[in-house]
């Protein structure tokens, strides 16, 4: 055995990791530090060029990224708030209040096995549920989440929005016919029938926004509502909110309205026969849904980004840190020291049981949350963007909770029963509310 | 043949997806050929636009292993096949094999939800074989703890109403009402479930401490709790529209149908096994039968929510009346009643519950004949589900609430 061989025996587990990992990781880095200086100021070139389509790349990667935290969030929000309404503890094991569950979940689904029945037509069975994700995830592209921070302001954005939100049902479709199985066929035969209908009654009870904003752009929409409260276009079009939440409800396949995927019935819908992470893709694709509705809910009735009240004083943070100087790096090193112990001090003082470590963990966490407080709060005013994120994450995910609410409250309707409510009720509704309103635009002569 | 591997797959034809892939096609229900009946010949003829769909056993809302061979037209229901057997286990020729005692506990598993309504004909007419007369306190235990187990069962049936029509909630919310009675009487009878708890001539054990505090400990909420849950659904718009007029049975066809119990009360028919063939001792006790006159999926529900107050002030009667006294009468160890036949039947919260039972005067039953209401009642899913959606189908058979132990004994 060689010198080195022995050497290498002789070395820990963690040990022969770090040997072996350091060297690529060095090798790595200075490959791309070459790279960069060789290559970088070409690719920049390349890309200032091409704005719009970089700016449309990093938008849609960054939308796909965010589209299964969100996933993540609504799941853990739903399995804990219905949990509370039945008087059950919900997830309490993985993570501090089984926070950590549905990312467990996402990971078991990443290892179920990625089953295709025998019968079921492979391409479209496959292509399915890409279809329904990505469908769902493309709608977010348009939905204007703060000033500045938004995929694309197209000028048709709600058009878009329908038009690509519509895609999800040929999705639907397609996993229900090509699965081989009558459950699954039921089930996407409903969705279509369901979906259609819908989306007729979603996007008719917009038409009155539309008129009143004359724009079809979110961004434009959300710039009319601006102001206080009272200028939100909730309360200009109240039986087009009406129409518009039930309409998204169904559209989304939610409570009361989920009969594609209704348990009890026709056990998963179209969904049956999908396992692993195929399954996984529909089921991020039904919460997402649920955040894009309310999202676009609340871009379209309630302000989107903008505050419900005006902030009453102006404030003006003129935060310049590198002024400090040295003494900046002195407050960086002695503020979390310091903090810690103080905050630990009123813990380690009161409960004598309590060992001085667990005071410090207590201190070291609130030190942390507070900082975390005050870094918010400076963002906040200091960027618009993280103001106008904060009211629209805010108002969304109140409306996130009412969906998984009614979740937790309401049966299910039958199929009958729907159809007649979006034909008979909803769709002369709509079009009494387009022609209130257009009659009111007329008359007032706006 | 070439030397083979065990384990190792050489022809194509032993490949078990060459197999498969052979035989793939549409699964139909075939039944078995040719068909044994007339009206099996017709149901496995497919008319224009029909399809079968196999529900169950194995389907998230048959309320057990019931397999249900539906024709469907699009959505609507046109006819169906009910398929039993999947839970038979022989239990009336497994209690001839046994002596009187052990027979009870044969019985047990029968109406897993209610339990103590299947030992209690049995020990009856056992009693009437051997001529036995039960302590009154003996009885009046049986009403009690009888009368909790209506309401557990009750209760139970209100939350799997509510989930077979996608209700989440309700069936928490029923579970934990009848989570406190089994908890309640398996202080009392040592089991939750499956309690064995009569005996042939009384009972197993008198009243002891920890039941009646939590009894009382029950009593002092159990309206209260019972109107709560019954506000979570009761009011309920899409509730309410979905089971009005759903499954609806006229009183001629009830009886014709042999329903018993609330169902047939639901019809407008005010019979009921402790009022018109008074056993134990109901004829001491101070109740109201309800009826109903709609015969459809919400009387069914509402009656049954009206029995639960009943059952309460029974509770409340049998408690306040409690006799001092033995609780089990003396008799032999191995009891060998005269030849003769006895039948006896109890209103279970299904039911007639009923048992016909056969002595050759050794000491074994020469033949238990038992009557289950689920058993019943689940014969006229045929008459009621035809022209329904899928989704109804699933709302009126819980509406008629069958136990699966029951019906396929």
């Amino acid at each position: 055995m060689t010198v080195v061989g022995r050497a290498w025996n002789r070395l820990t587990l963690p040990g022969k990791l770090v040997f072996t990992i350091v060297p690529f990781l060095l090798v790595g880095a200075i490959v791309v530090i070459a790279l960069v200086v060789i290559f970088g100021q070409l690719v920049l070139d390349i890309l200032a060029a091409n704005l719009p389509i970089v700016r449309f790349a990093v938008a849609a990667t960054a939308v796909l990224l965010m589209s299964v935290p969100t996933a993540f969030l609504i799941i853990y929000m739903e399995m804990k708030v219905i949990a509370l309404m039945n008087l059950r503890v919900g997830p309490d094991r993985v993570g501090p209040y089984g926070s950590l569950l549905s990312v467990v979940h996402g990971l078991k689904v990443l290892m179920k096995e990625d089953f295709t029945p025998t019968g079921a037509d492979r391409i479209v069975f496959t292509l399915a549920p890409v279809v329904v994700y990505l469908a769902s995830v493309m709608s977010l592209l348009v939905i204007p989440f703060a000033p500045g921070l938004f995929g694309q302001d197209l000028n048709v954005g709600l058009l878009y929005f329908f038009a690509v939100g519509g895609l999800s049902v040929v999705g639907l479709l397609m996993a229900g016919w090509s699965s081989f199985n009558k459950y699954s066929l039921l089930g996407g035969l409903r969705s279509a029938a369901q979906i259609i209908s819908y989306e007729i009654q979603l996007t008719l009870s917009v038409v009155g926004v539309l008129i009143l904003a004359g724009t079809m752009s979110l961004n434009q929409i959300v710039l009319h509502q601006s102001g206080s409260f009272l200028d939100w276009f909730a309360f200009k079009q109240p039986l087009g909110l009406l129409i518009f939440f039930i309409a998204a409800t169904a559209e989304a396949n939610r409570t009361p309205f989920d009969l594609t995927e209704a348990d009890s019935e026709i056990v998963a819908g179209f969904a049956t026969e999908y396992s692993g992470m195929r399954f996984g893709f529909f089921f991020f694709a039904e919460y997402v849904n649920v955040f894009i509705m309310s999202a676009l809910l609340v871009t379209l009735f309630f302000g989107g980004w903008t505050a419900p009240f005006d902030w009453p004083w102006p404030v003006h943070v003129d935060l310049n840190p590198g002024a400090l100087g040295v003494g900046l790096l002195f407050l960086l090193a002695l503020a979390p020291l310091v903090g810690t112990i103080v905050l630990a001090a009123p813990f380690w003082i009161a409960r004598s049981s309590m060992p001085t470590w667990q005071a410090l963990i207590i201190g070291f966490v609130l030190f942390n949350l507070l900082v975390g407080l005050g870094v918010f709060a400076l963002a906040f005013l200091g960027w618009e963007w993280v103001v106008g994120l904060f009211w629209f994450l805010g108002k969304t995910y109140a409306f996130v909770f009412t969906f998984v609410w009614m979740r937790g409250t309401l049966p299910r309707v039958r199929i009958d029963q729907l159809m007649g409510f979006a034909w008979k009720w909803l769709l002369p509704a709509s079009l009494l509310n387009l022609f209130v309103t257009a009659g009111a635009i007329v008359a007032l002569g706006r | 043949m070439t030397a083979t591997i065990p384990g190792r797959r050489y022809a194509s034809e032993d490949d078990p997806r060459v197999i498969l892939e052979e035989q793939v096609g549409v699964f139909e229900p075939v039944p078995p050929f040719p068909p044994r009946t007339e009206r099996e010949a017709e149901f496995y003829t497919l008319g224009d636009g029909e399809m079968f769909l196999n529900m169950g056993p194995q389907h998230p809302s048959t309320h057990g292993v019931l397999r249900v061979v539906l024709k469907i037209n699009g959505e609507v229901v046109t006819d169906l096949d009910p398929v039993l057997g999947y839970l038979h286990r022989g239990v009336e020729k497994l209690c001839e094999n046994a002596d009187y005692h052990q027979a009870i506990c044969y019985l047990d598993p029968l109406e897993y939800v209610s339990s103590l309504f299947c030992e209690w004909p049995a020990v009856m007419a056992f009693e009437k074989l051997l001529d036995v007369e039960v302590p009154r306190r003996a009885e009046y235990i049986r009403v009690l703890s009888g009368e909790l187990l209506r309401v557990a069962s009750h209760a139970l049936f209100m939350g799997w109403m509510a989930l077979d029509l996608g209700g989440l909630t309700p069936i928490l919310w029923s579970f934990i009402e009848r989570d406190e009675i089994v908890e309640m009487l398996g202080s009392l009878t040592g089991a939750r479930m499956l309690f064995n708890y009569y005996r042939i001539g009384g009972v197993n054990g008198d009243l002891n401490h920890e039941f009646m505090s939590r009894l009382g400990d029950w009593m002092t909420r159990a309206t209260e709790q019972h109107e709560a849950n019954v506000r979570l659904l009761n009011e309920n718009e899409i509730f309410v529209r979905r089971m009005r007029g759903l499954g609806q049975v006229d009183r001629e066809t009830a009886l014709r149908m042999c329903m018993t119990g609330p169902n047939l009360r639901a019809a407008g028919v005010p019979f009921d096994v402790r009022r018109s063939h008074p056993y134990s001792v109901y004829p001491e006790l101070d109740f109201d039968i309800p009826t109903r006159d709609e015969g459809d999926c919400l009387a069914r529900y509402l009656l049954r929510l009206d029995e639960v107050k009943q059952s309460l002030r029974i509770i409340d009667q049998c408690l306040h009346q409690m006799p001092d006294g033995p609780v089990i009468a003396k008799l032999p160890r191995l009891l060998r009643p005269r030849p003769g036949r006895a039948y006896a039947a109890v209103e279970s919260p299904r039911g007639q519950y009923a048992i016909y039972g056969i002595s050759d005067g050794t000491d074994q039953p020469f033949r238990m004949r038992i009557h289950d209401p689920s058993f019943v009642h689940l014969q006229s899913v045929g008459l009621l589900m035809p022209g329904h959606l899928i989704a109804d189908t699933m709302a009126v058979m819980a509406s008629l609430d069958p136990i699966m132990g029951g019906v396929d004994k």
